[in-house]
């Protein structure tokens, strides 16, 4: 099989996946969730108004025309507008990724270079006292919860020592920087730890090869082992662990967003989801199922490009 | 390693510089800081049923009258109306004159951008628009029914493609540029007060048009502040409206808010711009105001036990200047029975679980002991409460509760069947209920718990499905109407009356007293049917909740008031003082 | 792939005792390892006071009030007191019965979803493995809170709704696993031989294979365990925690107000609580891959 027909049957599987997502959700959202009308029209509805609002979102027509509604806004990404604020759902996802990846990026990159340096670093030195050190400290730093962090990231850094703003947020760039600062910091904090065992567990597989063996045979240097030999062909997983991470950037970080006040699409989830605005919350799943999707072809293909092998699995 | 140190060093450095560059808010500058715990809807006038909408609203857009800001109970004023309407003698038709030169706020949907004079028109397309069944609005119950003309308009155009706002409705008109006519189906005084409510604001046809869906991020209003942007952000900031009509600081007040009248006659609005910080979580909002950086923090309810011990600020806030003031609320909690379950029919058991029930423990559990005991649905501070009544079948009193289960049939709960109980999820919810679970024990009842999250358990009520659920109503309006209406049988659910009690004898007296004007013969009439209620134990009434807002030394002129959602204008700032104060943080 | 599977590939009809040393290898490593042995200790200590709470035994009285409201930590009240003037301390301890159960809940239900469809899939191949695969990437497709949010749609809420949305949301890493191992030992000598045997599909797949890759199960096992204890505190944030019973989540939880007052203590002993025993599994787990996974011996 060449790479085009390979990468061409990758992309059509993305069908049956997309299909399946949308079944799931119609599941969700129009079988089994509770009835949203109630909610939107507040504490004085009549029957009248709930029928009207039934027939206006359409969720009076039958099972199979609404997991067709379902399937075309997957396919047309046509979200249509909000529940509770009205406004088009396009508009909020473009207003709140700003202020999502603002927090995302960075952090990506930071806990990404921090882990593999660290990875690198450990295994060059493995089993050694620093290694040891490091693996613990990744481990005992895992073992607490995230929103411990982030409450006592805040009371003490943001309030005793006011190093940084408490909560809130400036669109732009720079006004944004120090708003974004201190959950960086946070969730590099929380993050660095799996990274970098992961990282270190891939590497190491790769220093235990037979070829590492024969180059150390051979006189080469452990430096150039590390960069040239190890690194190289440890690249294939780490890509992939660091890709796949990608489409998750854009969903923001639904804690940090909702104690520090950043207008992201965390938010706008969490938000969708506490006011029973099910075109937002659909519009959320089917958004980051699409990008988890691509980027997992992304992923395939970058490995077959790099490895003809896997193709024939 | 030492490398590592270097750079932790700069990154230090970094960090405090760009901190350091942080926009600093000048404290010179009058801008209000406040904090809303909940989203924001958005800013359409008929879509904002939600007490926090409703003060976003109030800052924009402004409606025929408004409560006084300074005087306690409320009592209504006009606004953009020049005067209290006349009232024919039948208690029907309600004439308006309009304050003449109100425009609206300068917008692109008006012709050079200017906003153009408000007019008698432009309140019959508002409050048609409330009516029109395509707007979906959650604020047409204030009419539904109370206007001649309107629901058959409403009807007739819900099944047409297009809305005809120029079809006449006789309930609603415009006699000349400046006067307003309403005609009532029936009479219905509490009318006044849907005027007073963010729903009747004032918009304009142009703004609506123009933005279409997108109106609701759009405001254009009359009222004392404009929002130059909205991108349903985390920060709301409004500025002063250029445009805004002369409006003064009333110089009259109730003895109790005399000490605010020292900005009497001043030019409203006070402060130049308001930021509005919407935090959802308490802790960064508590943060923030300790550190000065919000002049007022509203405890949202379920956390005034956790926030505030023994009513008293700790030492440390009080040195800052900070004061905490609690003042009532018109609201009610109580546990409702659904009455389609035949077995709450039984007036001795619902008396006999009243009985059991004790609600000072309760209160001093969850509400600090500040909250009011509820003898009946009214509450105190409006016509219909009855001072110093004694609701005879409240609790703790389980000797007459034995006693009184044993007469409604089930001596020591024996044959009663288990009883669900549903409760919203939050924390102080479920400590509630697992304590009314506790209380009915004693006596042999049992309970079960279901808490359900917020729209389920709306959706629970509305189906009538339950069997016993725990909810609060705040008022829309300060008349013992609002809350007489939540056991009034047509309004069942999934209408406001969650329990759908249906007496018709309660229903036909119920609309006999709402139809009468203010008066004596109507408090008497409202006391009577408050007491009936009280005696039926058509709920457990447990209490009127007291509000804690947290100040800052610098702030002036604030009080609660929560039906006021225009208050925005009246509030000011000492800056020299809070630069002073701000020493201390 | 090194020594120990080849010894297995060649010990068909005593496969028994050969992955019985392998254990007892696995065993040996970690008693010798002082950190793992203390990791073991303290995971044991948990179970066992989770077993003593769960039976009444200590910490029945959590519910009781003991001081004021808010004392802070001493002598009387270990971790203090919360709004209620219960102990934290004692909240503590009852927290450890419902972090054991959500753990062990949390992993056997992943495990059992898991390895069943992982096994199908790579034992039989073809159309059911192309539906199991099809199955799990839709599903890992869908964010997990978003699942959360729907099992708690369709259960209502409480404690059995955060076992199973836990253990609903974490068995698609371990089906991979589980899958990809299958499938390389389905052709090996050894299962061919029981085929030989007479041996029919389920027979092969749950007496010969699965105690093959049993090393995967169990490390997974571990991870799922602790991974769950952390989200329990994610779930009671979204208000879908554990109702009726304290844990470290709803203390977690508790004390977003309670810290700006500087009652820290409710999230320091939750915190400390919970960090003692999920650093104890990441230890153990780690040991236990180091141990049992053959590939990775003598590192």
């Amino acid at each position: 099989m060449n790479l085009y027909s390979y990468i061409l049957r990758r992309l059509l599987y993305v069908i049956p996946v997309l299909l399946g997502v949308c079944f799931l959700i119609f599941i969700i959202f129009n079988v089994v969730a509770p009835d949203p009308a109630y909610l939107l029209l507040g504490r004085h509805a009549t029957i009248e108004q709930i029928a009207t609002l039934h027939r206006e979102l359409g969720i009076d027509r039958p099972f199979w025309e609404q997991y067709l509604a379902v399937v075309k806004t997957a396919f047309t990404f046509d979200f249509g507008y909000s529940w509770s604020s009205k406004q088009q759902i396009w508009e909020m996802i473009k207003a709140g990724a700003g202020p999502s990846l603002s927090i995302t990026v960075p952090l990506f990159v930071i806990t990404n270079t921090i882990a593999i340096s660290i990875a690198l670093l450990v295994s060059f030195y493995r089993g050694k006292f620093i290694d040891k050190a490091v693996l613990l400290i990744s481990i005992a730093m895992m073992s607490i919860s995230s929103l411990a962090y982030i409450l006592f990231g805040q009371y003490f850094f943001a309030y005793k020592l006011g190093l940084f703003e408490i909560s809130g947020y400036e669109p732009g760039f720079p006004h944004f920087i120090p708003y974004v600062i201190l959950p960086i910091i946070l969730y590099v904090a929380i993050s660095w730890g799996p990274d970098t065992r992961f990282y270190r567990s891939v590497i190491l597989d790769e220093v235990y090869q037979d070829y590492v063996r024969t180059a150390r045979a051979k006189g080469v240097g452990e430096l150039s082992i590390m960069f040239k030999h190890v690194l190289k062909n440890a690249m294939i997983p780490i890509l992939t662990y660091v890709i796949i991470q990608i489409p998750f950037l854009i969903l923001g970080l639904l804690l940090a967003e909702a104690f520090f006040s950043i207008p992201g699409l965390g938010g706008i989830t969490i938000k969708a989801i506490n006011t029973s605005d099910f075109p937002v919350i659909k519009a959320m799943t089917i958004l980051s199922a699409v990008g988890f999707i691509i980027f997992g072809v992304i992923t395939d293909v970058l490995y077959t490009v790099v490895d003809p092998r896997m193709r024939l699995k | 390693m030492k490398m590592r140190n270097i750079l932790l060093v700069m990154t230090m450095v970094i960090t405090t510089l760009l901190t350091g560059c942080a926009k600093k808010q000048d404290a010179s500058e009058r801008v209000l800081n406040i904090v809303s715990p909940a989203e924001i809807k958005g800013f359409d006038p008929i879509m904002a049923d939600d007490l926090y909408s409703g003060r976003e609203i109030g800052k924009i857009y402004e409606g025929l009258l408004a409560y006084h800001w300074l005087k306690v109970p409320y009592e209504l004023v006009p606004n953009l109306a020049e005067a209290m309407p006349e009232v024919s003698k039948d208690g029907i038709t309600y004439t308006f004159k309009l304050r003449k030169g109100v425009v609206f706020q300068d917008d692109a949907a008006f012709p050079n951008g200017k906003g153009r004079e408000v007019e008698a028109s432009d309140f019959v397309y508002s409050i048609k628009r409330l009516a029109d069944s395509k707007s979906q609005a959650n604020g047409w119950w204030i009419l539904d029914g109370k206007l001649k003309g309107l629901n058959e308009w409403r009807d007739k155009n819900e099944k047409l493609p297009v809305t005809n706002y120029a079809e006449e409705v006789e309930g609603l008109r415009a006699v000349d540029k400046y006067t307003l006519e309403f005609k009532l189906a029936k009479p219905f005084p509490q009318f006044l007060y849907a005027l007073a409510m963010g729903f009747t604001s004032v918009v304009s046809k142009e703004v609506v048009e123009k933005y279409g869906k997108e109106f609701i991020n759009h405001p254009v209003g009359t009222g004392p502040y404009i929002l130059p942007k909205f991108d349903q952000g985390k920060r709301i900031t409004y500025t002063k409206n250029p445009t805004f009509r002369e409006k003064f600081y009333p110089s009259d007040a109730s003895p109790e808010l005399k000490g605010l009248l020292g900005d009497a006659g001043k030019r409203l609005p006070l402060v130049d711009k308001i930021v509005v910080h919407v935090m959802v979580e308490s802790q960064p909002a508590w943060l923030k105001f300790n550190k000065g950086e919000l002049d007022y923090y509203s405890i949202p309810k379920d956390n005034f036990a956790s926030a505030i011990k023994n009513n008293t600020l700790a030492p440390d806030l009080s040195a800052k200047g900070i004061n905490l003031i609690i003042a009532p609320q018109l609201d009610l909690t109580y546990t409702g029975f659904n009455f389609d379950n035949k077995l709450f029919h039984n007036v001795k058991l619902r008396r006999a679980m009243a009985l059991a029930f004790d609600e000072a423990k309760s209160n001093e559990l969850f509400y600090n002991n500040t909250s009011f005991s509820a003898q009946g649905p009214v509450p105190p501070g409006i016509a219909g409460n009855i001072k110093d009544y004694k609701n005879p079948y409240k609790g703790p009193n389980l000797e007459a509760a034995k006693k009184m289960l044993a007469e409604a049939g089930y001596p020591d709960g024996k044959g009663l069947p288990e009883i669900l109980y549903d409760i919203p999820d939050s924390t102080t919810s479920r400590q509630s209920g697992e304590f009314f679970q506790k209380q009915m024990e004693q006596i042999g009842i049992k309970i079960k718990i279901s808490a359900s999250p917020w729209p389920e358990f709306q959706a629970k009520l509305k189906k009538r499905g339950g069997q016993m659920f725990g909810l609060a109503w705040g008022a829309d309006y300060p008349d013992a109407e609002n809350f007489l209406q939540l056991f009034y049988g047509p309004n069942s659910s999934p209408g406001s009356n969650s329990t759908n009690y249906n007496n018709p004898e309660f229903n036909k007296q119920f609309e006999a007293a709402v139809m009468m004007q203010d008066s004596p013969a109507r408090t008497a009439a409202y006391e009577k049917l408050n007491k009936f209620l009280a005696e039926e134990v058509v709920v457990i009434f447990n209490m009127h909740r007291q509000a804690y807002t947290l100040q800052q030394g610098w702030l002036k002129n604030y009080h609660n008031s929560d039906l006021s959602h225009d208050s925005y204008q009246y509030l000011d700032l000492d800056t020299a003082k809070k630069e002073e104060m701000l020493k201390k943080f | 792939m090194t020594t120990a599977t080849e010894t297995m590939n060649l010990t068909v009809p005593k496969k028994q005792k050969a992955s019985k040393s392998l254990w007892q290898h696995a065993f040996s490593t970690i008693v010798k390892d002082k950190l793992a042995c203390t990791a073991l200790i303290v995971v044991a200590i948990y179970f066992f006071i989770a077993l003593m709470t769960f039976l009444g035994i200590i910490a029945n009285d959590w519910g009781a009030t003991v001081g004021p409201s808010y004392a802070e930590p001493s002598a009387d009240y270990i971790f203090g007191t919360d709004i209620f003037g219960r102990s934290v301390f004692l909240k503590m301890i009852k927290g450890a019965e419902t972090a054991v159960a959500i753990g062990l809940v949390t992993s056997a239900i992943s495990l059992v979803i898991g390895t069943t469809l992982g096994a199908l899939a790579g034992y039989f191949g073809g159309l059911i493995d192309e539906l199991v695969v099809w199955f799990y990437t839709t599903f890992s497709s869908i964010p997990f809170i978003m699942l959360l949010v729907a099992i708690a749609f369709i259960m209502g809420k409480g404690t059995s709704t955060v076992f199973i949305s836990l253990g609903v949301t974490s068995w698609v890493g371990l089906c991979r696993i589980v899958r990809g191992e299958v499938m390389k030992h389905k052709d090996r000598e050894y299962s061919q031989a029981a085929s030989a045997l007479g041996a029919g599909h389920l027979r092969k797949i749950f007496k010969h294979i699965l105690p093959n890759i049993s090393h995967v199960l169990i490390i997974n096992f571990s991870l799922t365990f602790e991974s769950a204890i952390k989200a329990e505190v994610i779930l009671s944030y979204l208000g879908l925690g554990v109702q009726g019973r304290p844990s470290w989540g709803t203390m977690i939880d508790d004390s977003k107000l309670e810290l700006a007052r500087g009652v820290w203590w409710q999230l320091g002993a939750a915190t400390l609580a919970m960090f003692i025993i999920v650093l104890a599994f990441n230890i153990l787990g780690d040991a236990l891959r180091d141990a049992l996974d053959p590939k990775l011996k003598g590192k």
